[in-house]
């Protein structure tokens, strides 16, 4: 490795130098997305925010149990028509009775998403989505009641023009228009 | 180098002749010193003794894992590292596959090389460009900065998530490779191959670099071994040591790729020793795409137990979800203990389980903390204005260290 090592001439050393420099000035590798008014369109696999589709959930408790911030907590309801599901009565803390269950309410402050709960749910009854810029104003918001948890995220910045990252062999990252 | 010997053994705090040394606190506030206090002694601007105080972001990381579940771990080690998580993850998911005895399916093995892979050049980027930020080179540390993102976009790509990935469970990877995958990295290799000419004129070869770095922080070949320092910084000093060698895990055996080692052992080595390793990343990435064989993603362990909607799950998404054994894991009572190379050197786990549901002893060493003594053994002698140099070319990182 002595080659890689030896001490490049001081002046050719600091030319080369700055023609790259001046290179860069002229030409700039610049990577950057014009957010918000550009918004990216993420992979599917991306760990977003998710919410749960109450149908489908049986109330198992096995997203809480997972869940290493304990960010996830179960609220007691009742299995209305339809298969939806009604608050229970107030003051009722434990699931016990007739038409009892349970469903999962996420507090945004702890999660971490990491999708364990996603993962863990035996009947697949989360639904991820790629929105991942959502702000809260408020410390309440963090923590959703079930109803506002049911609602799917809502996108910031929906007229923002949409697209996709790409590897780009001048730029490392480029960015095309979303399909 | 000045080559007056000192002895402040006795913290007299005063010099030969009669003049009380300057005692200066870099840190524990950010700027140049992470977050650490570094006491130095200074003669004039001589260094005389330098005394790392770490602590400042210990982070009870083994407290926290002793009471949880042994999968809860996982989230918890990568934000240690937080440069290189798929390194933490990856010597934690190793120590408890030897205690639950699974081993991982040969596709699985695979992935789990790549993505380590990519972690390790995002990780010496990082470290390129705060060495570069130390010495005063912005535009070193922008670049470096920028250049990790294509990586990074791969990782999100694959896993979901940009740097805490959770990527690798016990048994085997969470996704498998997504369509299209081969040719964006294989473009972003092409890049980086291009970048690193880039680096090499404006950064790496660049006289002044070369003037603050050369016979700045030299550790001799014996004196490494002696205090135990690892991975590349280990390397630049001249020993021919690196666990994916002489260790193999994951998909390493079948991996052709090479150690690089330097002789001298300064700081111009250890900058140097970083951008080789990129290379040999980059040759890794390429043979792993090539060679990697089909087949299941998980341990049969773990796939007999997922039910039917998870099993159509895997069968059409390629994606493995968690069979009710990840929570409910109790590894039979024993030892274990895994040793994985990662971006700053060895990470080393000790596990010991009761077969209980929380592991009984938790315990990992990081590389950052067995770098630390180069503060106490490298700096001696130099000048205050070299400091940076070092503290910049080892890529100590302190929460990591601090765990």
């Amino acid at each position: 490795m002595s080659e890689v090592r030896k001490p490049r001439d001081p002046v050719t050393g600091h030319v080369k130098a700055l023609a790259k420099g001046f290179k860069y000035l002229v030409e700039p590798n610049r990577m950057t997305l014009d957010y918000p008014a550009e918004t990216m369109k993420l992979p599917p696999n991306y760990r977003g925010f998710f919410t749960v589709d109450d149908k489908k959930c049986i109330g198992c408790s096995m997203c809480e149990m997972v869940c290493p911030p304990e960010a996830i907590t179960m609220v007691p309801r009742i299995i209305g028509e339809g298969g939806k599901t009604i608050p229970a009565p107030e003051g009722e803390k434990e699931a016990k009775g007739p038409k009892r269950t349970k469903r999962p309410v996420v507090n945004w402050g702890k999660c971490i998403f990491c999708y364990f709960c996603v993962d863990v749910c035996p009947v697949d009854a989360f639904i991820p989505t790629q929105v991942h810029d959502l702000a809260f104003e408020k410390d309440s918001e963090y923590r959703p009641s079930y109803e506002e948890y049911l609602k799917p995220p809502e996108e910031p910045y929906k007229n923002a023009k949409k697209v996709v990252s790409k590897a780009d062999l001048k730029r490392g990252v480029g960015y095309d228009p979303a399909p | 180098m000045n080559e007056k010997v000192y002895n402040i053994d006795d913290l007299q705090n005063v010099n030969v002749d009669g003049e009380k040394y300057i005692i200066l606190q870099i840190g524990p506030s950010h700027p140049g010193s992470g977050h650490m206090r570094i006491k130095v002694w200074l003669d004039g601007d001589i260094i005389v003794k330098v005394d790392p105080d770490i602590g400042f972001v210990h982070r009870t990381s083994e407290w926290l894992s002793e009471r949880r579940e042994w999968i809860k771990a996982v989230p918890i080690v990568e934000r240690i590292m937080l440069p290189d998580t798929v390194h933490a993850n990856l010597a934690y998911v190793l120590t408890v596959e030897k205690l639950l005895g699974i081993e991982p399916p040969p596709r699985a093995q695979y992935l789990r090389s790549l993505v380590a892979e990519i972690n390790r050049i995002t990780s010496h980027l990082y470290g390129i460009g705060i060495f570069g930020i130390f010495l005063g080179s912005s535009t070193v540390y922008m670049w470096a900065f920028g250049d990790r993102e294509p990586f990074i976009d791969l990782m999100e790509m694959l896993t979901g998530a940009r740097i805490t990935t959770s990527y690798i469970i016990p048994g085997g990877v969470r996704w498998d490779l997504p369509n299209g995958f081969k040719e964006r990295a294989e473009t972003v290799l092409q890049y980086m191959e291009r970048r690193l000419k880039d680096y090499e004129d404006i950064w790496v070869k660049n006289p002044v670099v070369q003037a603050r770095t050369i016979n700045v922080g030299t550790l001799k070949k014996e004196d490494a071994i002696a205090l135990g320092v690892v991975g590349p910084n280990l390397r630049a000093s001249g020993v021919y040591y690196d666990t994916r060698k002489h260790q193999p895990y994951a998909a390493y055996s079948n991996i052709d790729f090479e150690v690089p080692t330097m002789k001298n052992g300064d700081s111009y080595d250890r900058l140097l020793i970083r951008v080789e390793e990129i290379k040999q990343s980059i040759r890794m990435i390429r043979q792993i795409l090539k060679d990697i064989p089909e087949g299941k993603i998980v341990a049969d362990q773990i796939y007999n137990q997922l039910n039917p909607v998870m099993k159509k799950n895997y069968e059409e998404k390629k994606r493995v979800m968690f069979p009710a054994f990840m929570i409910h894991m109790r590894p039979p009572a024993g030892e274990a203990a895994a040793k994985v190379e990662a971006g700053r050197g060895e990470i080393f786990f000790y596990i010991k389980s009761t077969g209980d549901k929380y592991p009984y002893r938790f315990r990992w060493v990081t590389p950052s903390f067995r770098n630390l003594p180069y503060f106490t053994h490298v700096a001696v002698g130099h000048r205050l204005a070299d400091l940076p140099t070092i503290y910049g070319s080892i890529d100590y990182f302190p929460p990591e260290a601090d765990r």
